[in-house]
């Protein structure tokens, strides 16, 4: 399994969010995709889970173009944790998980034993064991991401998307989020904000500035003081964790005089 | 309603469900005991019995116009009720799948106005002649087309539908037709009665009822609840917003065509039998969705049968409220109808 995109433009608008981006996420990786708001990070993302229509021979997936799939092959092959999910009509969480599995479903077919195992096992794994009864929408942000990430899971797919799964959560959930995801055995392309995370859990990191990729790289290979520079616009201090290991990133405020 | 469970086991379901077959049967007995005529129960039992038999099992004591009301005129009527309101019911849940908002159905959404007026023109301008004694419903089906593809279209910017634009769209589509409606009725010359015409088909009525009408509209209701019954799956997820039920695997364009051709031959074969009866695709499901949630495969069955429950019981309302005389049973329902609507704007404003 090897995500490909080659020369992709994107136009919104008359406004050129993306400008032939070319990139490749291969088997097994834990790609992350960094870059400054507004920077073209979601179209990319919405391009590759068909959101977005891309162009033809643009978006491949084992060597198929996207847009010659079928939604069920393609949800068999790609699943999404999208940054939009307000649902109107309420759902019981289990069922909100058993969603992941209508790919894998024949016509008609209702829900089997199996599926509900699967289901249950990774609300377990997102720390949501107890939950499957309760109303989606009485569950907190956090809570709700959870629970998409477990049916994103329950979808069994070779390769998920996500788009910034861990905006808004605290500092707890952030991680656990990630940490379920490195569990997998999945290939995972993911926008990330915060770029500590970015460097802790990424083994490539993909940087991106007005609509197109600046540089690829391993963390400490992107994330450097001059990148921080030149894309962000901030001035800050990259040092090596002494636990971790891990680069981490200080911010430097402009009216900092010793530094 | 924070503590409100829905219902989850199966037993529960089925008796909640079997709870409301027996109330349809009760209501659908006192719908057809209760007329200017009086009848004894049991008579009607017998009537009914012999005629669904087709045999002479009981010794008939009573009078033969009396059975001729009973069989003829109460019986279709009450049958009719039933399927109007459980189709309409349906066409509430399309609707609301298909624009992911619950203030969605055929009604608010000028669907209905749309096949009355094609329904008016049939009749009025003889259209659809060549169809026969179908011509009513061909033009009330293309009505209600043409006005689903004109309010979504409206109601629908960037690909979302918004509750306001949704609301905003039903209330031109709705004018547009019903003026289309007034405009063939008056310029028709179609006889002395136009304001009566002219009600009967923007109020909703269930007086025309008889057992061909009965015959088709069964019909037609038995394939499309048929057809949308194989894509239950398909709605749920659709219910989850277009983007993610297309990430999830559903083909979200091919659902929405069932969806669109479903819910619109469905309205304007009901359009046609009973003119435009408002609020019911709204009420109807919003109550049963809080008793057994939004999942189709559950939802359905059970929209069907108290869609058809609480028309029947509005219509037996529309008889005797001012008794002799009686009401359009759209007025009845429009007195419950409206307010629920009321406080559904005002409930989706909170969130």
């Amino acid at each position: 399994m090897q995500l490909s995109v080659k020369d992709l433009d994107y136009i919104i608008e008359g406004t050129k969010v993306l400008d032939a981006v070319s990139l490749c996420v291969e088997e097994g990786g834990f790609v992350g995709l960094i870059g400054p708001n507004g920077c073209g990070k979601s179209t990319l993302l919405k391009n590759i889970y068909k959101t977005y229509k891309p162009e033809r021979n643009a978006v491949f997936i084992s060597g198929k173009d996207v847009m010659e799939m079928p939604p069920k092959e393609m949800a068999g092959e790609v699943s999404v944790v999208a940054q939009e999910n307000n649902v109107e009509f309420d759902v019981e969480v289990l069922d909100m998980v058993m969603y992941g599995r209508y790919a894998h479903r024949r016509f008609l077919e209702g829900e089997k034993k199996e599926d509900i195992e699967l289901c249950r096992q990774f609300l377990r794994e997102v720390g949501m064991e107890g939950y499957e009864h309760r109303m989606y929408l009485s569950l907190s942000g956090g809570e709700k991401q959870r629970v998409l990430l477990a049916r994103a899971l329950t979808q069994q797919s070779r390769l998920i998307v996500l788009d910034e799964p861990t905006n808004h959560l605290d500092v707890r959930y952030q991680y656990l989020i990630m940490q379920t995801l490195k569990k997998q055995k999945i290939t995972v392309f993911s926008s990330i904000h915060d770029l500590n995370i970015a460097s802790m859990y990424c083994d490539k990191i993909i940087l991106m500035d007005r609509g197109r990729i600046v540089a690829v790289g391993r963390p400490e290979e992107i994330i450097t003081e001059k990148y921080m520079q030149e894309v962000f616009g901030v001035r800050s201090q990259i040092k090596v964790n002494e636990i971790t290991g891990k680069i981490q990133i200080y911010y430097l405020s402009d009216n900092c005089k010793d530094c | 309603m924070k503590n409100h469970k829905i219902i989850r086991g199966r037993g529960q379901y089925l008796a909640l469900m079997a709870s409301v077959c027996a109330l349809l049967l009760l209501a659908a007995g006192f719908s057809v005991s209760i007329g200017a005529v009086e009848t004894k129960p049991i008579d009607i039992l017998k009537i009914i019995i012999n005629k669904i038999s087709g045999g002479e099992w009981f010794v008939r004591t009573w009078e033969e116009n009396m059975e001729t009301i009973i069989w003829n005129i109460r019986f279709p009527r009450v049958i009719m009720s039933c399927i109007v309101g459980a189709g309409l019911s349906v066409c509430g849940v399309l609707m609301q799948a298909l624009t992911k908002n619950a203030l969605a159905d055929p009604y608010v959404l000028g669907i209905s106005s749309g096949a009355s007026a094609g329904a008016v023109a049939a009749i009025v301008l003889g259209w659809f002649g060549f169809m026969g004694g179908y011509s009513t419903i061909a033009g009330a089906v293309l009505g209600a087309a043409v006005s689903i593809i004109l309010s979504l279209n409206i109601a629908s910017y960037r690909r979302r539908i918004t509750s306001s634009r949704l609301v905003l769209a039903g209330i031109a589509t709705a004018a547009l037709f019903t003026a289309v409606t007034n405009l063939i009725i008056y310029g028709g010359n179609s006889g002395s009665d136009k304001t009566k015409t002219a009600q009967y088909w923007m109020v909703g009525s269930l007086s025309g009822a008889d057992w061909d009408k009965v015959k088709y509209v069964s019909i037609v209701f038995a394939l499309i609840i048929l057809l949308i019954m194989l894509f239950v799956n398909e709605l749920d997820v659709l219910l989850l917003g277009d983007d993610a039920a297309e990430s999830l695997g559903v083909n979200t364009g091919r659902i929405k065509l069932v969806i669109i051709l479903a819910a619109t031959a469905l309205t304007g074969v009901v359009v046609s039998v009973s003119g435009v009866i408002g609020f019911i695709g709204l009420v109807v499901p919003h109550i049963v969705r809080t008793f057994v949630g939004s999942k189709h495969k559950r939802l359905l069955p059970a929209v069907i049968l108290t869609g058809g429950l609480f028309t029947m019981l509005a219509d037996v309302v529309s008889r005797i409220i001012i008794a002799p005389e009686e009401l359009p049973i759209g007025i009845i329902s429009a007195f419950i109808g409206a307010p629920f609507f009321l406080y559904l704007i005002k409930k989706n404003r909170a969130k």
